[in-house]
């Protein structure tokens, strides 16, 4: 099951002649700018913080260019940023906006009424350390806020992975059995601001995968004279979030669907929730998402090396949570270890909230791993072949003596 | 004893510092008996709007587990007196959306006691109250509904004089002593102790019994679950409407059957057509759409519709064309205008009669000083 | 090249010439749930009556929302749609430029539809006034916020806004023991501040649906002008002001002839003032003394002489002091 990279052998070809595909060199950024303009969006909107921004500078010079035709606004703060995109979205309109930090958090009011409203905005959340005190690496807190609101959370290790992924974005968000916004992560820094070879598919391609957005007879318009979103008490509030429940279960086929047919398209071979790396006969895993994937690989290559059967697990969709494929994954193995670039002040066992989750999602297992939380990298510190080392040397401690060596551990920290 | 429970019907704003007294007086008083209880509002009410009905409640209860049963609830499932502080309300409550008219007696208990402000006797108002398949009583406490409005409280005593009468209608509650010492430590007024006294000597109560009441039946609605109604948090409009039916001209909007709002009015417009200019302003100013435009360029009051705010009386120009006339005087929501196509004469002679039930009442505030001069007149 | 070309085709909306032309049909009619003699519930029939169907309304979060529709108690014909309270502006813009983009990709139909979004007092000229001073400064697209103002956060239960008038009683501004005075702000003066300040707006006005048909006809204007537009409606609410609500029309005029509220147009820049208070501009009318106002509702019943006083002294500087009467305060160092 797993797809297994093989490091720096894999280092991928120019393109050939054979692909219509355009090989650029382009930050994480611009690669879901290009997504934008391969989505041929209708709105965007644009307000500057780190470090998101720079897709919008790319978008903005697409559209000076010609090379996208939509409504460019620059809003005067991010919570209008969010609601113009959101009522363009219910006329009819493919949107596009993005934040990060706590730009994102101006826009919270507008975030959960999104979701409620059931319109698929796909955003991008540059992730970024909240405030205060002010630091603009990444950390994952601010696009894990609305979790629990209805929008769907993805998180990318690649640039390549974030222009795909927005598509798939775009596609899974307006399918009318889901209509949920979607937020796509990336990585402040590594990704939003380092340049990668990324392979741009062609405009024909794109229109294979992603049909015309199509509100039907949700669309707000003097034809389908409809009232959207009229105050509710006790009475209609529960049934209303059960719709939304379901539309966010519902989620799941349709991005499995989304990724069969983005594989068959582009040539891909995602598989669409988790990613597996050298798991197939290990002990031990480390769990996690976003680029910290990177030095975590290359540590699992060492310590395999060294006959330590460690593997990794990273998960890519965070909303809808994958349960049934996390629990599937990883009660094969001896221990755990999920790596937070996160907090949650006060959680169980203070841990972070990706081990909180997966710690909720494995609860029903018949026989569960042990099963250890790492915080590390916040503040967009680095995450280092030493601190993946030491989780791994726990978890293996663990594997070994059969008991959990440290519930949950902050690495990297100066004491 | 058990958990006892009163609910106060009451106009919105208009009568909401009053419907507190009422139900705070209730708990207080109970309280001088060693009862524990809770006071109030039900939520979907608030935030109140002028003259639509809403409710507050209090519950008694003999101890705190008792009165757990209680608590967390928006309104009870039954209640052993209803009061009532406007007879208009009698004819029943529309609160809120899918509701729909409810009868003023709907939560009480069999042998309850609904007790209505009123100067009508109780043979005029039951014909407007929902029968109700068992037995209850009407207590009636002789007085105009009393409005004021957010700032400014007409303190005429109708309050106390609600409270006086539960010692006699539900004894079980609290007695006179109780509720005297209640009102002395509350409020710090004799003036307002001998009100209820005197309320709960002259209080008129009469038994109403199953066949007795109005025979409409009320209106009912089934909440549609979250597989049926729209996702995307989408109702959809009302078409636009279009002419009277049977006719070729005219317009009637198509209205939300809903909330129709009919029960917020205290007063109704009576139109008299023969001096009306079509000069629209009642129909342009109207804030509820409430007038259709007729086939032959009238403006007719829809009943279902109009809340009676008076804005039509007030704007129009010419003299006694529109009338506020009191709504306890009329027994259906029909066109007035039909009445009068059909039949010119009978209704100038209707028109005459009604129009002499100009309001007693007012709705609220309208210059400063102006409640002083009422308040004597009320209290007796 | 510009990126504000494009602008879209606007619908041609004549004024109304007299009550009599006003169109028959209602696209705002009943199921709303506003208090008796709602002159903000006024405000939207008219205007819905004056932009026609082809219009889409936003509502932000208020009384005109959550009185005025209920989940499947909607009173709208036309379109309607949600949006938060501080929102007006984007809510107007999102849509417009939704609009704009999918009829120029040829993704709808090709027409001109009416883009109106409405806030309270509290959404427009507290929370929301940033989004709208925003939006103003695009003139690629059309549309109209039009703000209600009834002088409070009535729908939360009149709590005190940027609009209350000095003095007045709210819940969070209650007239107390030590202090009868509690709210000391003067009235914000939004009309003037957003006409004065966004040369991206060539219409602003304000309006009183006491004088129906001119209200509607500004809408109109608003509405058929081209680019993003303002209109400020003061609205006699019978709940928050305190009164009897058939006197809400009537206290709609008082204002105006007490010099409270002045109505007055600006369009391109240039400033028209009409109605009542032309004549007072131009001194063919008597103001009427503040006292007759504010003495009719018991949001001022606590106020002393000397409180009156002072409401009458600050209205007269508007009359007396300001640059442009009733809607710019500045004034020459030398003048005086």
């Amino acid at each position: 099951m797993a797809a297994q990279a093989t490091g720096a052998a894999a280092a991928k070809a120019p393109p050939t002649s054979k692909s219509d595909d355009q090989e650029m060199l382009i930050s994480g950024c611009e690669a879901i700018a290009h997504a934008c303009r391969l989505a041929d969006i209708d709105v965007v909107t644009a307000y500057p913080i780190r470090p998101y921004d720079t897709v919008m500078q790319m978008v903005s010079k697409m559209i000076a260019d010609g090379d996208l035709d939509a409504e460019y606004i620059v809003a005067e703060s991010e919570h209008s940023q969010f609601e113009i995109v959101k009522h363009a979205s219910a006329v009819g309109a493919r949107v596009f906006a993005g934040s990060s930090g706590v730009g994102w958090f101006y826009a919270f009011e507008a975030l959960a009424v999104t979701a409620g409203l059931r319109l698929p905005v796909v955003a991008m959340v540059g992730n970024r350390a909240l405030d205060d005190p002010g630091a603009f690496g990444t950390e994952h807190n601010d696009a894990l806020a609305v979790r629990d609101l209805g929008w769907m959370l993805t998180w990318v290790e690649t640039a390549q992975e974030a222009m795909d992924n927005a598509l798939i974005a775009f596609r899974v968000a307006e399918d009318p059995h889901v209509f949920l916004p979607c937020a796509v992560s990336v990585d402040g820094a590594f990704l939003t601001h380092s340049q990668h070879l990324v392979k741009v598919p062609s405009r024909e391609k794109v229109n294979q995968f992603l049909k015309p957005y199509n509100r039907g007879n949700k669309l707000l318009h003097p034809d389908n004279p409809i009232t959207i979103a009229p105050q509710v008490n006790e009475d209609w509030l529960i049934e209303i979030r059960k719709q939304n429940d379901e539309a966010m279960k519902r989620a799941r086929g349709v991005i499995a669907e989304a990724y069969k047919d983005f594989n068959r398209i582009f040539g891909r071979n995602y598989s669409p929730f988790l990613e597996e790396y050298m798991t197939d006969d290990a002990d031990v895993v480390l769990v996690g998402q976003g680029t910290l994937a990177m030095p975590v690989k290359v540590t699992v290559r060492k310590l395999r090396e060294q006959g330590k059967k460690v593997g990794f697990v990273r998960l890519k969709w965070f909303r809808p949570f994958p349960t049934e494929e996390i629990q599937q994954s990883l009660k094969r193995f001896k221990a755990v270890g999920v790596i937070d670039r996160d907090y949650s002040f006060g959680s169980p066992y203070s841990g972070g909230v990706l081990y909180t989750e997966i710690r909720s999602a494995l609860y029903d297992l018949p026989n569960r791993p042990l099963l250890h939380g790492f915080i590390c990298g916040l503040g967009g510190r680095e995450v280092t072949i030493e601190g993946v080392t030491e989780m791994s040397e726990i978890l293996l401690k663990s594997a070994k003596s059969g008991k959990l060596e440290k519930q949950v551990a902050w690495i990297g920290v100066r004491e | 004893m058990s958990t006892t429970a009163v609910e106060v019907i009451y106009r919105g704003i208009f009568q909401r510092t009053m419907a507190k007294h009422i139900t705070r007086g209730i708990v207080l008083a109970a309280r001088k008996e060693g009862k524990v209880g809770i006071a109030f509002g039900r939520y979907g009410d608030s935030p109140e709007r002028n003259g639509i009905p809403a409710k507050q409640f209090a519950i008694v209860a003999a101890n705190d587990e008792e009165l757990q049963g209680s608590i967390a609830k928006y309104e009870p499932t039954e209640v052993d007196v209803t009061i009532a502080v406007d007879d208009a309300l009698c004819k029943g409550v529309e609160s809120w959306a899918w509701y729909g008219l409810q009868p003023v007696n709907k939560l009480l208990k069999e042998n309850g006691t609904l007790i209505v402000t009123s100067t009508k006797s109780a043979e005029e108002l039951i014909p407007h109250i929902h029968k109700k398949d068992v037995a209850y009583n009407l207590a009636i406490i002789k007085g105009k509904a009393s409005f004021s409005g957010l700032w400014v409280y007409k303190n005429d005593h109708t309050d106390m004089r609600m409270l006086g009468a539960l010692p006699r209608v539900a004894p079980h509650l609290f007695g006179s002593p109780a509720l005297e010492a209640a009102i002395r430590e509350e409020w710090k007024d004799d003036l307002k102790v001998a009100s209820a006294e005197k309320s709960f000597e002259r209080v008129q109560i009469r038994k109403v019994k199953p066949d007795e009441g109005s025979p409409e039946i009320p209106f009912s609605f089934t909440m549609p679950g979250w597989k049926s109604m729209e996702e995307g948090l989408v109702v959809r409009a009302i078409p636009l409407g279009g002419h009277f039916e049977g006719y070729d001209g005219g317009y009637r909007p198509e209205r939300n059957p809903y909330f129709k709002k009919f029960t917020t009015r205290t007063m109704r417009p009576v139109v008299d057509f023969a001096k009306c200019t079509k000069c629209t302003l009642c129909w342009l100013q109207c804030p509820d759409s409430c007038f259709d435009v007729t086939p032959d360029g009238y403006y007719d009051a829809n009943m279902e519709a109009c809340c009676g705010c008076g804005v039509c009386e007030a704007v129009c120009p010419v003299d006694k064309c529109v009338t506020m006339v009191n709504e306890t005087q009329f027994e259906d929501n029909k066109s007035q205008w039909e009445m009068w196509t059909k039949d010119k004469n009978g209704y100038a002679g209707w028109l005459a009669k009604k129009i002499e039930h100009r309001p007693e009442r007012s709705h609220g505030f309208h210059h400063r000083g102006q409640y002083e001069g009422e308040k004597i007149e009320q209290i007796d | 090249m510009t990126a504000q070309a494009n602008a879209l085709e606007i619908q041609k909306l004549d004024a109304f010439k007299g009550v009599k032309k006003v169109t028959i049909e209602e696209y705002f009619t009943s199921g709303h749930r506003t208090c008796q003699g709602c002159e903000s519930a006024l405000v939207m029939k008219l205007m819905v009556k004056a932009s026609g169907p082809r219009t889409i309304v936003l509502g932000s979060t208020g009384c005109m929302y959550v009185a005025n529709t209920t989940y499947y108690t909607t009173p709208w014909v036309v379109p309607w749609m949600h949006t938060q309270l501080g929102s007006s502006g984007s809510a107007a813009l999102g849509t417009a430029a939704g609009l704009k983009v999918l009829m120029r990709k040829g993704k709808m139909k090709k027409e001109p539809i009416n883009v109106i979004a409405f806030c309270g007092d509290g959404g427009g000229v507290d929370m929301g006034l940033s989004a709208i001073s925003a939006t103003l400064m695009h003139p690629q697209y059309n549309l109209l916020i039009l703000c209600y103002d009834n002088e409070s956060y009535a729908n939360t239960d009149i709590q005190v806004s940027g609009a209350s008038p000095w003095g007045a009683n709210t819940t969070f501004s209650p007239p107390g023991k030590k202090y009868r005075i509690m709210h000391t702000r003067w009235k914000k003066n939004v009309a003037g501040m957003l006409a004065a300040g966004h040369p991206g707006c060539r219409y602003v006005a304000t309006v009183c649906a006491s004088y129906a048909l001119d209200m509607m006809n500004k809408v109109r204007k608003a509405l058929s002008i081209g680019g993003p537009t303002f209109i400020h409606s003061f609205d006699p609410c019978p709940k928050g002001w305190d009164y009897d609500p058939m006197y809400s029309h009537e206290l709609g005029e008082l204002a105006i002839e007490a010099g409270i509220f002045p109505l007055y147009e600006v369009e391109d820049m240039k400033l028209k003032f009409y109605g009542k208070t032309k004549k007072i501009v131009e001194g063919r009318l008597k103001r009427k003394p503040v006292r007759d106002y504010l003495l009719r509702q018991g949001r001022f019943a606590h106020f002393t002489d000397e409180d009156t006083d002072y409401f009458q002294k600050k209205t007269d500087e508007m009359w007396e002091k300001w640059i442009l009467p009733g809607v710019i305060p500045l004034r020459p160092e030398d003048g005086a």
